[in-house]
């Protein structure tokens, strides 16, 4: 039988249906039984039953896939577990590990942070730009929408990966080539290059150094000065860009934070923005004193949401480095350390710990976000 | 009506799984299976047709059922993969007739987490294809093999590369059996160099780096490269963690102290050898705003390519029937014999194998595959869909042009990529650091004592030092 990988993994399906059915009744018998111990009438008893049996594929599913390797995940934080050797408790030595001696560890939640400030906010703000573009109910909207959406069907596979490569190449690249076609025609578009350069450079030296633990590099990158007319992005070649470019594919795949703000922007009322034409006022106006305020819950769901998936980034600095791990140490994020211990080392304990601690860091901004709400979101008018 | 159908459903799948059990109870692995014809590799395997040399197994025990699974990664699709599954297989299963072969086709960019999971689980393939640096990381989990593999159970180990061998052994017992010998080689355009006035390939450090400043030329108006005169396998960085180390060994350097497992990187070989990988950088990017070549779809040193040289191996090369390698010079490394007299000419070898985990419950007929697969015809054949250089000498015979002339290199020259601790650590270490120096993050000094400890610390937490 184990031969036939078909019968195999009919047998196993099966097994599977049996089980659910089994743990379903089992847990039905299990409801009726409390409600009887505490006096429940006999209805009570039948209702509550039958609610459990219904629910309990769910309920099974839940502790089998995620209660129990949470379980896990938090046994093996606690013991030295590298593959292949079987794990042996060590208390919290990989947390104590993790927060007061790794700095790499160190390291990636400074790069997490950089991504999270700097690009969760510019990728907030590119996508409400273009939902009050596609708000706007001009030709073709159908066709924009799609287009704007569809990075978010792509992904990250290989394909997208060598455009972005290509895109990216600091000589011969689109996007440098774009800017230095631009810079020629318009020196003052230059100028501000430069000073996005600039900037740019500065502040990922700052991180660079205080990764390191000394600053030598920032003052070495702050002697360089102002960059010379000929300078363009590193974008995929040098440390002082690795951040940036991941920036770039966080913005570049905003699509669904689109289609939330112009769900959001549909749902305003029409008759507020019409009142306030009548009175004379204008299109920014009328943004920002009814669209923006009515659009508040939007992005606090936006924020929010965001701010988990750039606090768990890991695919964009995947895809770009990979395979250069000479650059990757300037990018990685928390959870790409995660998947480096646990999948490069084998060190699931370790690789445990980091994913707990993540976890609570996470947990800590939702919190002080939902409690900082009420400051800035408004929900009256829903 | 709803409870018989419930009840009807529940005796189905009781019946199904009930009979499934009774069916996987087969002792695959109780019964060892006793094969009474002459090893293997008596019979050669002609590829393209299956086998006219195979004794038929007159006698053949009944013996009970065998299901080998084997997880190659290194094939060609359409190629590798269709003959091994045509033609190896059928002629193993005339030798035993009570064994099935399975493959899985895996890829290197799932590797470690695929590999990590089956000896986790300690349930698996029988059969993992490995690469150079994973017998430091599973050895102590692999099947002794010396048993069935040693000389004087298979004579035929003596044909392999001794350096080969190497990788595929873990505390002088063998884990498995080498597929391939892949060397790193230095391959110059002969043709750009004779355009810049230079007839040969640097023999020192020092010639390398005014050699790398010489050949390559910048576009001063997008300030990117538009010729490279050396890549040290990756052209963007220059820092790769196998060219550092083959700097360093080619010196005479060693990566331990006498002890074995105290790393040695505050040797005067590890310090020499990262300056000249940053000289090295320099001559090419004077600083780190210089943009590199264009991306290129084949090889470096392929016409449009860019690159004057690449130290690496002949993958990354150009197709062996291309006529641009008229135009190629390819050498082993010399190191620096001016300023290091233990320095030699290598070429560092990466070796890909097939390894037989300690968890596999047929050990033995693993072996016995292995004997096949890795027999002169078959070694030979399994390269060929490869364009590699086979791991034993005597499979090497009918190899031709480019080919013939690494092997020859490679037998004269080759230096094994093995033995080394805590592997994928220390590759990851030398990666992060490398970069850091070479983009004048950090100095050297401070890059080496980087190394030196997180090394060590590294080799600490896996208990090689107390």
């Amino acid at each position: 039988m184990s031969t036939n990988p078909y019968l195999y993994t009919l047998v196993w399906a099966c097994g599977a249906v049996v089980f659910i059915i089994l743990a379903s009744l089992g847990l039905g018998r299990l409801a009726r039984f409390v409600v009887r111990l505490f006096g429940g009438s006999k209805i009570k008893q039948s209702n509550t039953s039958v609610g459990f049996t219904f629910a309990a594929p769910w309920i099974v599913g839940f502790l089998i896939f995620v209660v129990a390797p949470m379980l896990a995940s938090l046994y093996w934080s606690c013991t030295n577990y590298k593959i292949p050797n079987p794990p042996t408790w060590n208390g919290l030595e990989n947390y104590t590990r993790l927060i007061l001696q790794d700095k790499e560890f160190r390291g990636s939640l400074l790069n997490t942070l950089f991504l999270t400030v700097v690009g969760l906010p510019l990728q907030i703000g590119v996508a409400l730009f273009l939902a009050v573009l596609l708000n706007q109910k001009s030709r073709g909207e159908r066709v924009y929408r799609m287009s704007f959406y569809l990075p978010v069907i792509l992904g990250f596979n290989t394909a997208v990966l060598l455009c972005w490569r290509l895109m990216l190449t600091a000589g011969t690249g689109i996007i440098n080539q774009i800017i230095r076609g631009l810079s020629n025609a318009f020196p003052p578009f230059g100028y501000l290059n430069r000073l996005f350069i600039y900037v740019t450079e500065i502040i990922n030296a700052f991180f660079i150094s205080l990764n390191n633990g000394n600053f030598t590099f920032f003052n070495k990158t702050l002697a360089a000065g102002f960059p010379a007319a000929n300078r363009v992005p590193m974008w995929i070649q040098t440390p002082l860009w690795s951040k940036m470019s991941v920036v770039i594919l966080m913005v570049w795949i905003c699509g669904t934070m689109m289609l939330v703000f112009l769900a959001g922007l549909n749902n305003i009322p029409r008759e507020l923005h019409e009142a306030a034409e009548v009175d004379g006022a204008g299109s920014w106006k009328r943004f920002w004193n009814i669209s923006f305020p009515l659009i508040t819950p939007y992005i606090f769901y936006n924020l929010i949401v965001g701010m988990i998936a750039a606090l768990q980034i890991f695919e964009p600095i995947y895809v770009l480095y990979r395979d250069s791990s000479t650059l990757a140490p300037s990018a990685y994020s928390m959870v790409y350390y995660l998947w480096r211990a646990t999948f490069r080392f084998n060190e699931i304990g370790y690789g445990s710990a980091i994913s707990w601690i993540i976890m609570v860091i996470i947990l800590i901004i939702t919190l002080i976000q939902f409690r900082l709400q009420n400051r800035w979101v408004q929900y009256e008018l829903y | 009506m709803r409870t018989k159908l419930l009840t009807l459903l529940l005796l189905v799948s009781v019946l199904v799984t009930g009979c499934a059990t009774a069916t996987t109870q087969a002792p695959a692995t109780e019964a060892p299976v006793v094969p009474t014809q002459p090893p293997a590799t008596m019979v050669p395997v002609v590829p393209s047709q299956v086998p006219t040399a195979v004794p038929p197994p007159t006698e053949v025990p009944a013996a009970a059922p065998v299901a080998l699974k084997v997880y190659v990664v290194d094939f060609t699709v359409d190629s590798t993969d269709k003959w091994l599954m045509d033609t190896v297989v059928p002629a193993f299963q005339k030798l035993y007739p009570n064994v099935t072969v399975e493959f899985v086709w895996g890829t290197w960019s799932t590797f470690g987490e695929t590999v990590a999971g089956y000896f986790a689980a300690g349930d698996g393939p029988d059969i993992i294809n490995l690469g150079s640096e994973f017998n430091g990381l599973y050895g102590d989990q692999l099947a002794p093999l010396n048993q069935y593999l040693g000389e004087a159970a298979w004579p035929e180990i003596k044909q392999f590369i001794p350096g080969t061998l190497e990788n595929a052994s873990w505390k002088g017992e063998l884990r498995g059996l080498p597929i391939f010998a892949a060397p790193r080689f230095v391959f110059c355009r002969t043709d750009l160099m004779q355009a810049a006035g230079v007839t040969a390939q640097p023999t020192d450090f020092a010639g390398w780096v005014d050699f790398a400043k010489k050949l390559t030329t910048i576009d001063t108006t997008t300030n990117s490269l538009t010729q490279q005169g050396f890549v040290p396998v990756d052209a963007a960085t220059m820092a790769d963690f196998q060219w550092y180390l083959n700097t360093v060994w080619s010196i005479g350097g060693t990566l331990y102290k006498a002890d074995g497992v105290t790393p040695n990187f505050d040797s005067p070989e590890a310090a020499a050898a990262l300056k000249f990988n940053y000289d090295l950088k320099r001559a090419v990017y004077p600083d780190d705003n210089v943009g590199t070549l264009p991306p290129s779809q084949g090889s470096v040193i392929d016409d449009g390519g860019g690159a004057v040289c690449l130290w690496h191996s002949g993958w990354a090369a150009p197709a062996a029937d291309s006529p641009i390698w008229e135009k190629i010079d390819i050498q082993p490394f010399t190191g620096d014999p001016t300023n290091f007299p233990n320095s030699k000419p290598i070429a560092l070898s990466f070796v890909d194998w097939w390894a037989v985990p300690a968890y596999s419950k047929n050990v033995e007929m693993a072996a016995n595959f292995l004997k096949l697969v890795f027999n002169k015809d078959n070694n030979e054949m399994y390269n060929q869909t490869m364009g590699l250089i086979p791991s034993r000498v005597d499979a090497q015979a009918n190899l031709a042009g480019v080919v013939a002339k690494e092997a020859g290199i490679a037998s004269q020259y080759g230096y094994g990529y093995a033995g080394i601790l805590e592997p994928t650590k220390l590759q990851e270490i030398l990666q992060k650091e490398l970069g850091a120096c070479l983009t004048d993050q950090q100095d050297q000094a401070t890059t080496l004592t980087n190394i030196q400890d997180q090394y060590t610390q590294a080799l600490k937490d896996a208990g090689y030092i107390k």
